[in-house]
């Protein structure tokens, strides 16, 4: 490729990843220079400029062509827009987060690669969003990975932290050796890595032995994925990664790092196996084929993450599964393989962002306050700090999926979702009843807030109990609550969007 | 102006969240927050009154939600009948807020009293400017809410309490019937919306029987709310709540939310003769059951009470009977009489401080405004020629004949001589004659109280001109206007009926004055020769204690068989699934032994296992 060419490519697509990247290392070079003692703070402003900004950009792109760079490895479609915004978002209020979290144990020393960190492991999510090939997915799945294994580990000095970040380590490799050599098998049938190329190929297989490959090549995949979504049984680092990590750091892998995750998995399972046939062309893809793994996994996950959230006494730990059990519920709106499929995914993923969101936040603050994250230690804080009660009652409310609040219409899109196609009876009953499980430990902590009475001022606390709430946490805590409430009321504001301006069908296999 | 109709309930909602904020603070100011704002949604609703008269229907909605190719809406309509509902709820809701600055004066919750009626006031505005059925219920679950708040707000009161409790259960009762009906047109009709409903059942997209199922659940809603029998026991004990409050809601906007209903759903209960006569009959068994109960009752606020019922029984006779004109155009003279009533029994018990018709009397000379102001209000309820009831029940009595139900039509015109008869005892009564219960300082109410009770008696008088077989059917032919499926304007009916109703009216008036005024007749001389009857009626035919006796203790005894299954059986299985979870639960957590090996051996055994089931089941040995 000479000069020309290259300069030709229409790289303004790629802006809002050229916006991040430049922060990036404006921040590194920042970092370098700035004095040892001067406060780092002012490069996380910097950071949540670039993401709103980034954000505008997004934004600029929606309702446009489908167009893609480079031998078709980037591509801008609808989907990577509607996911990506999702990403920003979300990236937006972590560093929020982080704006507002006392740095300690080691974490002092290296505030300013928290920010930067942050945002490469942003990058790395973006650049997932808008793959069009096997290679830059993997690319932007350890772009994501690796920054986020370090966050995880960023306390240097509290051993809670280094254990989170050695767990996260050792099983995020096995996860993407698993996927990655499932990948390998679909190189090896189609000779090529490019997504579309790869279908077009798969559509026209004809022998019965060479589906079975890569029907083992699914799995391989899935259970690589399964553990970036935290899907059960490939579940088990996440609650000990999340109660290890610092707040801002599991409020990231959790909303951030699970859209990515999931973004990954719709566009493999989607265009590779949505398009290979089983036994000829015409015939059922493996997809379909292979639609009750997908349920199983969903169920499993729905099921281990409410229920072993009930015996939970830690409250980072307790939002771990219940993230484990949102991924179940998001996996039934994958398996229901509707055309619907992608609005009700990212619906969810949306007040799923605000509501736990909002949740890490007040768990900031309050374990902040008291040096722990006991579900304990909420006893008491209507009468400590109602604004604050209040807010966490509403986020409750909605993880747990009342009407009213954005978590319910998520919900409820995905449950009519699983009846659209062919029903899934089983699977919409299953996360009906284990719904009802996750009330149980939702309003057990709304008992802590509201019910239980303050502990006695221990340690000369006196009257000094109350919270103080930084900048940061005040901006994601009103974005939270009114996320949570607005789509709850007018879920359209956002649905509508989707539906005018991105026609993610249309786009995703052109 | 309709096109900002939407604004209308905002008004007393947000006069409910300045209350809820800070009502504490103003105390007995609260008041002025609550008249100025429902004085803005009556000034809007006149406005948007007189707009319809020369504009076509307005209507607006928006995807409220869509779900693939599910799309569920939201907005608001202005059509005649919302129109017209909108004004009188919001007058009536007016004309109460300002008389209960007088009766609540002193009241040590008279901020949340006023909190309560913006919300309910909200609810109820909401409901009627509703365009499809999803929203209608919602708004009819708040009103209910509303109400429970409400008949409830005395609740150191055992009775308040109860009376509260009961009206919920009761008319939820209705609601189930309700909601299921509303699933099963939404399952028919793929849609919530009033016009698409319509527009499938015209088409004949929705089987008759499925109609008529559809329409008799509705009605059965309707039934819970507008207090029709068998679901019509709440209504005389929600007179448990202070009486403005009765005013409001139980004599001139809730109870009519039923007819309301029943109405905007007509052309559905068109399309099904069952559901029709249906309608008809209860309609027509209600009104002169509870006028019969009314005969009797000495509590003054539960005569009136049962004679909202029975009237409401007329307003369903007349819908019932394809009077759709007729059933409107009574709900609307209803309110303001009813409401004026009320009003005017709220200002008695104000002055003699008891609700005993039997210790009251004398009252004329020394309530000069109230008075009369309650002879209005009687007058008109009782159809004497001239004021408003009498064109209304006139309208219903003609239906009910030239809809060929003569019997209804008979037991119509017998309840009308109840109705005469009761209310003219009421008057008699109260206000003749010597004081029989200990009166001190009886005095007439404040200016706030009968200012309210003045426009409701003007209207008592002249809302029945608006449609008249004399000078014009104006009201029914704008309401029929551009629909001409609900019937027509004025139904033409043989002039004997209207002569046979005056008559009937005045032979009412007549007896009463006979016992009660005049005393030339004994006032035992009905009790005594058939006194089975008299303690039948004053027992209310013993629906109560029949629901006590059948249902209650039948539900008891059931419940009795249920908890013999539920200790040893469903608890047994509920200990197990519970046992089950938190076994689950322990074993997950145990798995989770902080052990990464262990986590990476769970993960390859679950690749495993899915491998070989893959592998046995689709894959390479198929």
């Amino acid at each position: 490729m000479s000069f020309d060419q290259f300069q030709s490519l229409n790289w303004s697509i790629m802006t809002p990843e050229f916006i991040i990247l430049a922060v990036i290392a404006i921040l590194v070079i920042m970092d370098l220079f700035m004095p040892k003692h001067m406060d780092r703070k002012i490069l996380g402003w910097i950071g949540i400029a670039a993401i709103l900004a980034a954000m505008v950009s997004v934004f600029g792109m929606a309702g446009g062509h489908v167009e893609s760079i480079l031998h078709d490895t980037f591509r801008l479609d609808s989907f990577a827009i509607a996911f990506k915004l999702l990403i920003l978002g979300g990236g937006a209020l972590v560093l929020f987060l982080a704006t507002s979290y006392k740095a300690t144990d080691g974490l002092e020393r290296y505030t300013g690669e928290f920010y930067y960190l942050l945002l490469s492991a942003l990058l790395g999510a973006m650049v997932m969003t808008s793959s069009g090939d096997l290679i830059t997915l993997y690319i932007g799945l350890e772009l994501l990975s690796i920054p986020s294994y370090i966050l995880a580990g960023i306390q240097k000095d509290r051993l809670n932290s280094n254990e989170s970040a050695m767990k996260y380590v050792i099983n995020g490799g096995i996860s993407s050796a698993i996927a990655l050599f499932g990948m390998s098998y679909v190189y090896g049938l189609t000779g090529s890595t490019n997504l579309l190329e790869i279908a077009g190929q798969l559509s026209m297989l004809m022998d019965g032995q060479q589906a079975y490959l890569l029907g083992l090549s699914f799995l391989m995949i899935l259970v690589g994925l399964g553990f970036k979504l935290a899907a059960a049984p490939f579940h088990m680092w996440a609650p000990d990664v999340y109660q290890g990590a610092p707040t801002p750091v599991t409020a990231f892998l959790s909303v951030v790092s699970k859209t990515a995750g999931f973004v990954i998995v719709v566009r493999i399972l989607l265009t590779v196996f949505g398009s290979a046939a089983t036994n000829g062309p015409g015939s059922i893809p493996i997809l379909l084929d292979m639609q009750n793994y997908l349920a199983v996994i969903a169920a499993a996950t729905m099921i281990i993450g409410n229920v072993v959230a009930l015996r939970q006494s830690d409250i980072k730990r307790m939002f771990a599964y219940s993230s484990i059990a949102h991924a179940g519920y998001l996996l039934v709106a994958v398996t229901t393989l509707t055309s619907n499929m992608f609005y009700s995914i990212w619906f969810y993923l949306l007040a799923y962002l605000f509501m736990n969101m909002g949740a890490f936040a007040v768990i900031q603050v309050v374990s902040e306050k008291t040096g722990s994250t006991k579900i304990a230690d909420f006893a008491g804080l209507y009468r400590r700090s109602p604004w604050l009660a209040v807010t966490m009652g509403i986020l409750l409310i909605s993880l747990a999926g009342f009407p009213g609040t954005a978590g319910f219409i998520g919900k409820l899109n995905i449950f009519v979702g699983a009846f659209a196609g062919q029903p899934h009876y089983v699977l919409a009953s299953v996360m009906i009843a284990t719904t009802v499980v996750s009330y149980f430990y939702y309003f057990g902590v709304m008992t802590q807030i509201f019910f239980r009475p303050a502990p006695a001022a221990s340690e000369g606390e006196g009257e000094g109990s109350k919270f103080n709430l930084p900048f940061g946490i005040v901006v994601v805590l009103i974005v939270a609550v009114v996320g949570s409430v607005l789509f709850g009321i007018m879920p359209n504001i956002a649905l509508d969007f989707m539906h005018n301006n991105l026609d993610i069908v249309q786009d995703f296999f052109s | 102006m309709m096109e900002n109709a939407w604004l209308i309930p905002l008004f007393p909602l947000l006069s409910f969240l300045i209350l809820l904020l800070i009502g504490k603070r103003l105390r007995e100011a609260s008041a002025y927050v609550g008249i100025l704002l429902t004085l803005a949604s009556l000034v809007f609703s006149i406005l948007v009154l007189f707009e319809r008269f020369t504009e076509p229907t307005y209507i607006t909605k928006f995807d409220w939600l869509t779900i693939g190719d599910l799309h569920l809406t939201a907005g608001f309509e202005v059509n005649q009948l919302n129109a017209l509902m909108l004004f009188i709820v919001s007058l009536v809701s007016f004309l109460v807020h300002t008389y209960s600055k007088g009766y609540m004066h002193g009241d040590e919750r008279f901020p949340v009293f006023y909190a309560y009626l913006g919300l309910f006031t909200f609810a109820m505005l909401g409901l009627v400017i509703s365009p499809n059925l999803l929203q209608t219920y919602i708004f009819w679950e708040l009103v209910g809410v509303g109400s429970f708040l409400l008949i409830g707000f005395y609740f150191y009161k055992e009775e308040a309490k109860a009376a509260a409790k009961k009206a919920f259960i009761m008319t939820r009762i209705g609601d189930v019937g309700l909601f299921i009906g509303m699933i099963l047109i939404f399952w028919q009709t793929k849609s919530f919306e009033y016009s698409e409903i319509f527009r499938a059942v015209e088409a004949g997209a929705v089987s008759q029987t499925m109609i008529t199922l559809t329409a008799i659940l509705i009605f059965i809603g309707a039934v819970g709310k507008s207090g029709q029998f068998p679901l019509h026991t709440w209504l005389p004990d929600a007179m448990e709540g202070p009486t403005p409050v009765s005013a409001l809601i139980h004599a001139a906007t809730m109870v009519a939310a039923g007819v309301y209903l029943v109405a905007a759903l007509f052309p559905l209960f068109q399309a099904s003769q069952t559901a029709l006569l249906t309608v008809a009959t209860i309609g027509a068994f209600t009104a002169i059951f509870a006028a019969s109960i009314g005969l009797v009752q000495t509590d003054i606020k539960r005569v009136l009470a049962y004679s909202t019922v029975s009237q409401l029984g007329y307003m369903m006779l007349a819908l019932g009977s394809a009077g759709y004109v007729a059933g409107v155009f009574h709900l609307m003279t209803h309110a303001f009489f009813k409401a004026l009533l009320f009003l005017a029994a709220g200002s008695v018990i104000h002055a003699v401080h008891t609700q005993n018709i039997e210790e009251m009397g004398g009252l004329w000379k020394k309530l000069k405004f109230t008075g009369p102001l309650f002879l209005i209000g009687t007058l008109a309820i009782s159809g004497v020629p001239g004021l408003s009831g009498f064109f209304s029940k006139d309208e219903i009595l003609v239906a009910a004949w030239e809809g060929g139900h003569p019997v209804l039509f008979l037991l119509a015109l017998i309840a009308a001589f109840f109705t005469a008869f009761y209310m003219f005892r009421l008057f008699f009564l109260v206000f003749t004659g010597e004081a029989r219960g200990e009166q001190k300082h009886v005095h007439e109410s404040p200016s706030l109280m009968t200012l309210p009770m003045l426009v409701l008696g003007v209207l008592a008088i002249i809302g029945g001109y608006v449609n008249t077989p004399w000078f014009g059917s104006f009201l029914g032919d704008w309401l029929v206007d551009g629909n001409e499926a609900l019937g027509h304007g004025h139904i033409e009916g043989p002039a004997w009926i209207m002569i046979a109703a005056t008559v009937v009216s005045l032979l009412g008036i007549y007896l009463a004055w006979l016992i009660y005024g005049k005393r030339s007749v004994a006032r035992d001389w009905l009790s005594g020769a058939g006194g089975t009857l008299h303690t039948i009626l004053l027992n209310k035919y013993y629906v109560d204690e029949f629901y006590q006796l059948i249902v209650v203790n039948f539900v008891k005894g059931f419940s009795y068989f249920l908890r013999f299954i539920d200790v040893f059986l469903v608890e047994g299985i509920v200990k197990g699934v519970a046992g089950f979870v938190q076994g689950l639960g322990i074993t997950g957590s145990k798995m989770q032994n902080g052990q990464v090996q262990t986590y990476g051996a769970v993960a390859f055994i679950g690749l495993a296992v899915l491998a070989v089931i893959f592998a046995l089941t689709g894959g390479y040995l198929k």
